[in-house]
């Protein structure tokens, strides 16, 4: 079995931040379900909020999980989320041909069942032996479809799969309806993909080491999400009205600004140093 | 036949852009110390050897690279979606995937640096005022080329894929060709020039890494003059001859067996490179350098 090793100690407690990434992050992803209720498109950008939640506490996952010893494992961590959460997330999608408020709720259900089979296999076949694997697969599973849907959310403003896969595209100034110019037609997907996928694992991929500090690595985990929810809002011009792409944009702006900034004064705490234009300093290694 | 000539043009084009994409992506993760080479700028500061090296710890080149071209190519997607001109969203989605790069690669300084206060290495805040930039204008340079020739791969040559897939898959076949082409002469020669060439890794030598220069202490930047000679170019030819090949064997081969012709001429296009390759190899290994049995177990283990 291998050893844990504490990444950091203090920090809110792993099942407090599963409760507020799970809940927030659902019920962000229904806000945007007012769009189709109040046929507009302007509430796009809680996806963005919602997939930014659920990267907060998937950052907490994936520390979990890396402190078992899983130093450059932490970016393949980051992929298998999303690569599996875009699965369930696809499949859930499907399920507003039932009803589409179901379609939240059944992407999470899916991803904790997927990511529960991929954990066993992972812990129990191939015997990495790693006590939270199952749970922390189920886990990541869950955050990356979460992200993934969120995102395709904010992209879209809708996030049942006829939308997504319909969009229209201008010929001489007629709209026809085509394939190729919708969400998962154009593969806007395979963008989302890679964005979630670095989001999630550069937070603790990038602040690790001994003085690895909770607040710095989730505040990193915000600024990650933002930062991808400025390009998501750039590329939903394809799909929103402007005053939607606007309003998402804005969001995303300020958001990553104030995490930008206060990621920067955090790093300042933790520096053994802050310096400008100096030499190095000898502490004792061979000259 | 004209429609074969064509091609073959398109092809070359591409083949050109692939090839200055390799170039810049290979100096850009090298200032950068991205990949690899990133391990020993890591682990320098615990074994006492504090640096001015940048630390740019973004995931491994090619997940990296699938990101800054897929997004660009989205980005350049949305806008053409939206009736722009090709050529102007193909440069603002570089652009803006850029962006994120230079900000990914800042918190990745910011945040390995502060963890590792514990062994004194300060944060050098000129080094991320000087380096991000550097980096980021040769990422542009490897992005906009990539994407661009994705568009023509898409345009005119008719691949069915859209644009963002075409992206993802070629910033990461990108990544990948920089990473293993480019990358060990900065992080196996040039990280340990103090050593012999190819005396391996010694565990003794594990983070004794050259941090000072002719003049003065060594800089990230440094590394760029330096991979620009030669890694980079390497890295150019990678990938460009990666590009070439997978496009010509296809206008020329396909009509031949149902479309089989080009997966033979692949295959066979493989096996001639992997007898080039060993012969290269051995022929390097002869004629440079003290190489011993014994050191070659040991580079093999620390590899």
């Amino acid at each position: 079995m291998s050893v844990k090793i504490e990444a950091s100690e203090g920090g809110m407690d792993h099942n407090v931040m599963l409760g507020i990434g799970l809940v927030g992050a659902l019920v962000c992803i229904y806000l945007v379900y007012l769009n189709t209720l109040m046929s507009v498109e302007v509430f796009a950008f809680f996806g963005g909020i919602a997939a930014i939640i659920a990267l907060w506490w998937g950052t907490d996952s994936i520390k979990n999980l890396c402190s078992y010893g899983l130093g450059t494992g932490v970016p393949s961590a980051g992929m298998i989320a999303l690569g599996s959460g875009v699965v369930a997330m696809l499949f859930a999608t499907k399920l507003a041909g039932i009803s589409p408020l179901l379609v939240p709720v059944g992407c999470v259900v899916i991803a904790a069942i997927l990511g529960a089979i991929l954990g066993f296999i992972s812990d129990k076949v191939l015997n990495m032996n790693i006590p939270v694997m199952t749970r922390m697969i189920a886990e990541l599973t869950v955050v990356g479809s979460l992200t993934m849907l969120g995102f395709t959310a904010m992209v879209a403003g809708t996030f049942s799969f006829g939308d997504l896969i319909t969009g229209a595209t201008s010929v001489f100034g007629v709209e026809i309806a085509s394939y190729a110019s919708s969400v998962i037609g154009g593969c806007v997907l395979a963008t989302i993909f890679m964005l979630g996928a670095i989001a999630i694992q550069h937070p603790f991929n990038a602040c690790l080491g001994p003085n690895e500090s909770w607040d710095r690595t989730q505040m990193c985990a915000i600024e990650c999400g933002s930062l991808s929810m400025i390009v998501i809002a750039i590329m939903s011009l394809a799909f929103l009205s402007l005053s939607a792409v606007v309003i998402s944009f804005v969001i995303a702006i300020i958001l990553w600004g104030w995490s930008y900034s206060e990621l920067i004064k955090l790093s300042k705490r933790d520096a053994f140093a802050w310096l400008d234009s100096q030499p190095i300093r000898e502490v004792g290694g061979e000259q | 036949m004209e429609e074969i000539l064509f091609g073959i043009g398109i092809s070359a084009l591409a083949g050109a852009l692939a090839t200055v994409a390799g170039a810049a992506e290979d100096t850009e993760s090298d200032i950068g110390s991205q990949g690899d080479p990133n391990s020993q700028v890591q682990l320098a500061p615990q074994m006492g050897y504090i640096h001015r090296i940048y630390n740019k710890a973004i995931s491994g080149e090619p997940p990296a690279y699938g990101l800054w071209v897929a997004l660009a190519a989205g980005i350049a997607w949305a806008l053409m979606a939206i009736q722009y001109n090709a050529i102007l969203a193909l440069i603002i989605g570089s652009a803006v995937a850029v962006f994120v790069q230079g900000v990914y690669a800042t918190t990745a300084y910011l945040g390995r640096t502060a963890s590792l206060a514990k062994f004194e290495q300060p944060v050098y805040i000129d080094i991320l005022k000087s380096v991000t930039t550097v980096t980021m204008a040769h990422a542009f340079v490897a992005v906009f080329t990539t994407v661009t020739m994705c568009f023509l791969i898409i345009e005119a040559l008719g691949h069915p894929f859209p644009l963002p897939l075409m992206g993802l898959v070629w910033g990461i076949a990108l990544g990948a060709a920089g990473s293993a082409t480019g990358n060990p002469f900065y992080g196996k020669e040039r990280q340990y020039q103090n050593y012999p060439f190819g005396a391996g890794l010694p565990i003794s030598a594990s983070g004794d890494i050259v941090r000072y220069a002719e003049a003065g202490q060594r800089s990230s930047l440094d590394n760029g003059w330096f991979t620009s000679k030669g890694a980079g170019p390497a890295s150019g030819i990678c990938f460009g001859l990666i590009v070439f090949f997978e496009l010509w064997r296809t206008i020329l081969f396909e009509p031949f067996a149902a479309g089989w012709g080009a997966v033979i001429a692949g295959a066979v296009i493989i096996i001639v490179f992997m007898v080039i390759d060993r012969m290269v190899e051995t022929w390097a290994r002869k004629t440079y350098g003290p190489y011993t049995t014994e050191a070659a177990t040991e580079e093999e283990a620390t590899a």
